[in-house]
């Protein structure tokens, strides 16, 4: 029996000693496992806890007396930015319209110079226009902005985006709802909650409805940081202590904070839509505070399967769930019953894809981002939280939008077999800013990577006659009358071949004045002109216009066979439109960094690249082109009274089919064609004087109205002969600007001043 | 159709005894009228051009009084003033300047010329602003486009001519500076 027991007293020492070693050994291990995990988890919650992708804005809307804007599209333009139409806006995101008057409280927003305040306004408005702009108080408001659309945010390929916000940008309904429906022991657990995991699975084994999930709250914030869906049970150890590390380190409200900003909640193509900040604007358009209670039930409906439950594509689903949160809210008492029935009966209320919200606008974003990569690390644009402000103005981006697809529409159902299937590119700017306003890349918004409008270079065709014109112009041996030789040219090339153009019509007009050569598009006229100026003059007009580099000198230039894409031949006749000052096109105005700070940003430039009297010769000859030549067709859509420029061009076989043109406030370039550059059948007037007349035609825009040089007068001649004629005795009389004194021959049968004058004739 | 009315057109040239003069073709005749250009510095146009006129479908439709009779003399326009909105944006942008904040005033000043883009004085303030920022060639630039836009405006360009002259002294090209001060004394109202 004593040995027995010195025996067992020996083991049970041994066997002791085992155990404290053991136990050391596993205490140990546990702590290494612990302060690894810890590192990891801290690391995630503390450090820089969130990559920010750039967040770029449209342009704002400026509130002034005399803006050009009517009550309805005002009201639009704050429907799209999600404010709220309700009896007295007393909140930011609010308005009211009563016939001409609006009042709105028009929410706070930190511009690239200043944070502007929220703020009531009250405008008045009479026609098309703004008449009276002031504050609550009935004090004069100058010019105000409002808060301009988010427009997208340059994330990286597969990347997450968000938008983070503050505890105080949270409405305090939000996370009561999620503790109600997630984790009703949020507040008391220490972040596993046992119970809820043996709930849970007695649920599943019962292969029922899962009412509540195992996961808390602080576990699924640790799921979603390492991004691992593998449900293995060593995962889900390491979440639960993971967790239970977090929650010992934290307080609950950053954690609840964290949870906010950090959860999956949609997909929007390569864009994975994380945190509440950015889904309301994903879903609702509009920011978080002004969610009401059926809104944000249906984001924590979300919360449990953002794709099962994806209100765009499965919206009974979506709703059932949503009306299934409501109900848990009032059964919680987190809202009354009343107001859980009431929201129930509301609908889903999820924004409209592609004006709202998200990426909408893939070939303008993609021009910012290359703008961008010029001054930043494709890093700093994906993490770092810049706010980039940027060009676009949205309804003119939606009216060119509009534009492009009705006309491919129309040439779609126009039963020709070369129309069918067209693409096409528009490209808008502001020319005297030089701003990209509106950039449409195709058909459809999206694409994949190839961005007609920058990367599609074709052929520009007569596009290439201006150029040509003002490189003889500014040699100032040329004026509108001088005598060009519309007669056949046969070039022998530098490789042997032989170059033998014609016209469009295949017909000589012989000697024509310069003004009639342009505004026909003369293509044999315009090839001899080229070669009497120089090929090598006209390569460099092109530089000159904007063009990074000359094009080669072949004789073909002169008629357009430069490969250029829309955004280059836009950069070019920006130049033209602008009196010859070339500014740098650009599609970002401003940069701030998370902290307000500006950054570096492409600036307004412009440089007088042109003379004077030979840009406003040009541009009266564009003029023309639109009242008498190629682009006449244009003014059946246009104001009778509104004055523009332009030209039209077409390519080789019709394969492409261009116009670029401007008013005074406005550049519209437009390309129509196929991708794999088949013909198209279309001429420039078909096809892309018709897609920019509809878009001129549906936009407020004013009359190009160049300031004549003081060097220059208008005199009348004949557009047929370029003789110097009345208009009183000549149908085909044209006003073109001269030098002061310049010798013009007369016409023996109507010369100037054939007529007497108005005061002495009596006339009309 | 166009095919019709041009020879509706030849018809009615040809009896109204019209002819073509006979052109020589080739190099030399681009260069039509060149001849003399007196560039008298009171010598100025007066017309502007009517933005329809009688088009070439035969039946020639006076439209417009041909405003060639009237005494040639340099069209004076009143000096360029500011819109409200953009008076109140010009000060902002001057308070911005003065506080040193060079990238707040550019904003401010940049929202006024998208309100008035074609107002030659907020090219003047945009051009004073690129001085503070020491990027002269821009001032300059931003002066001579002003200069584009005030045709006329005696008081607007001589401002001009002044920034230009600010922004040559300050590449110390001093000649052309005094040029150019020259020129916006000469502008300047009596």
């Amino acid at each position: 029996m004593a040995r027995k027991k010195r025996l067992s007293k020996s083991m049970r020492r041994r066997l002791q000693r085992g155990f404290a070693v053991l136990s050391l050994l596993l205490l140990l291990v546990a702590i290494v496992v612990v302060a690894v995990l810890d590192r990891r988890v801290t690391a995630q919650f503390e450090g820089r806890r969130w990559t920010l992708p750039a967040r770029v804005y449209a342009q704002p809307i400026e509130l002034y007396a005399g803006q050009q804007l009517s009550s309805r599209r005002f009201t639009e333009e704050l429907e799209r930015l999600g404010y709220l139409a309700v009896a007295n806006p007393d909140r930011p995101g609010t308005y009211r319209r009563r016939g001409d008057r609006v009042s709105v409280f028009v929410r706070d927003f930190r511009f690239a110079d200043e944070r502007q305040d929220a703020r009531a306004l009250r405008l008045a408005f009479s026609g098309d226009a703004i008449t009276s702009l002031e504050d609550a108080q009935g004090r004069e408001v100058a010019v105000m902005r409002l808060d301009p659309l988010l427009i997208g945010s340059i994330f990286p390929i597969h990347g997450e985006d968000r938008i983070v916000v503050a505890p105080d940008q949270v409405p305090p309904l939000l996370p009561a709802a999620l503790k109600a429906v997630e984790d009703r022991k949020f507040d008391s657990h220490h972040g596993v909650n046992p119970l809820a995991i043996l709930r849970a699975l007695f649920v599943n084994v019962r292969a029922g409805q899962i009412e509540q999930g195992g996961s808390t709250l602080t576990q699924q914030l640790v799921k979603s940081y390492f991004l691992d869906s593998r449900r293995t049970l060593r995962r889900k150890a390491e979440e639960a202590v993971m967790a239970v590390i977090l929650e010992s380190r934290f307080e609950k409200a950053d954690i609840m904070n964290a949870y906010i900003n950090e959860i999956y909640l949609g997909q929007d193509g390569r864009r994975a839509v994380h945190g509440f900040g950015l889904a309301s604007q994903f879903y609702f358009g509009k920011p978080l505070t002004e969610l009401s209670l059926p809104e944000i039930a249906l984001m924590v409906a979300i919360v449990r399967g953002p794709s099962y439950y994806d209100p765009r594509r499965q919206p009974e689903r979506a709703l059932e769930r949503r009306n299934l949160v409501l109900r848990v809210l009032a059964e919680q008492g987190v809202v009354s019953a009343a107001d859980a029935d009431r929201a129930a009966k509301k609908p889903l209320g999820v924004a409209e894809p592609g004006r709202k919200g998200g990426s909408f606008y893939p070939a303008f974003l993609d021009l910012v981002r290359r703008q961008l990569r010029e001054d930043y690390e494709e890093s700093a644009l994906t993490e770092a939280g810049l706010t980039v402000f940027s060009t676009l103005d949205p309804l003119l981006q939606e009216k060119a939008e509009t534009a492009l697809a009705g006309e491919l529409d129309r040439l779609d159902a126009s039963g020709r077999k070369e129309a069918k299937g067209l693409e096409g590119v528009v490209v808008v700017t502001t020319p005297q800013t030089g701003e990209i306003v509106g950039l449409v890349g195709g058909r459809r918004a999206a694409f994949d990577g190839f961005n007609r409008a920058l990367d599609a270079k074709r052929p520009i065709g007569s596009l290439a006659k201006p150029l040509v014109y003002l490189a003889a112009l500014e040699t100032g041996r040329y004026t509108p009358a001088s005598i060009l030789a519309d007669e056949p040219v046969d070039l022998k090339l530098p490789n042997g071949d032989r170059w033998k153009p014609a016209n469009f019509d295949k017909q000589l007009r012989g000697p024509v004045p310069m003004v009639r050569a342009l505004t026909q598009s003369l293509n044999l006229a315009t090839v001899n002109l080229g070669l009497e100026v120089g090929l090598d003059h006209v390569a460099r007009t092109f530089e000159q216009l904007g063009l990074d580099e000359a094009p080669p000198e072949f004789a073909s230039m002169l008629l357009g066979a430069t490969n250029l894409s829309p955004l280059e031949v836009a950069q070019m006749y920006n130049t033209l439109a602008n009196g010859g000052f070339r500014s740098p096109l650009r599609a970002v105005r401003a940069v701030i960094d998370e902290a307000g700070k500006p950054l570096k940003a492409p600036e307004l430039e412009v440089a007088e690249v042109s003379s004077p009297e030979a840009i406003y010769t040009l541009d009266r000859m564009l003029i023309e082109v639109m009242e008498r030549g190629t682009g006449r067709a244009a003014k059946r859509q246009l104001p009778s009274d509104l004055v523009v420029a332009g030209k039209t061009g077409t390519s080789n076989d019709y394969r492409d089919s261009w116009f670029s043109g401007f008013s005074g406030s406005h550049l519209v370039v437009a390309w129509v064609g196929h991708d794999d550059n088949r013909p198209t059948g279309l001429t420039g007037t078909t096809g892309g004087l018709a897609v920019w007349s509809r878009l001129m035609g549906s936009i407020a825009t004013s009359s190009f109205e160049p300031l004549l040089p003081e060097s220059l007068e208008h005199r009348w001649i004949d557009y047929f002969s370029g003789l110097e004629t009345s208009p009183y005795c000549n149908g085909s009389a044209v006003s073109l600007p001269f030098d002061v004194g310049t010798l013009l021959e007369p016409a023996p049968d109507c010369p100037p001043g054939a007529v007497e004058s108005p005061a002495t004739a009596g006339f009309p | 159709m166009p095919v019709i009315r041009l020879l509706a057109l030849a018809a009615l040239l040809a009896l109204s005894g019209c002819s073509f003069t006979p052109f020589k073709t080739g190099a030399t005749t681009g260069a039509t009228p060149t001849g003399s250009k007196p560039r008298e510095p009171g010598a100025g146009p007066v017309l502007t051009a009517p933005t329809d006129i009688g088009r070439p479908d035969g039946e020639p439709v006076i439209e417009t009084p041909p405003p060639a009779q009237l005494p040639r003399e340099r069209p004076r326009v009143p000096p360029a003033t500011l819109s409200p909105a953009s008076r109140t944006l010009v000060s902002q942008a001057q308070a911005q300047r003065r506080k040193g904040d060079l990238p707040g005033a550019t904003v401010s000043l940049e929202r006024a010329l998208r309100i008035e883009p074609k107002n030659p004085l907020l090219w003047l303030e945009m051009g004073r602003l690129r001085m503070d920022q020491g990027n002269y060639p821009q001032a300059e630039n931003m002066a001579r486009k002003a200069l584009s836009m005030s045709v006329g405006d005696d008081a607007t360009q001589s401002a001009a001519w002044r920034l230009i002259a600010d922004s040559l002294r300050a590449r110390d090209r001093n000649p052309e500076a005094e040029e150019a001060l020259e020129r916006a004394r000469a502008l300047e109202p009596s």
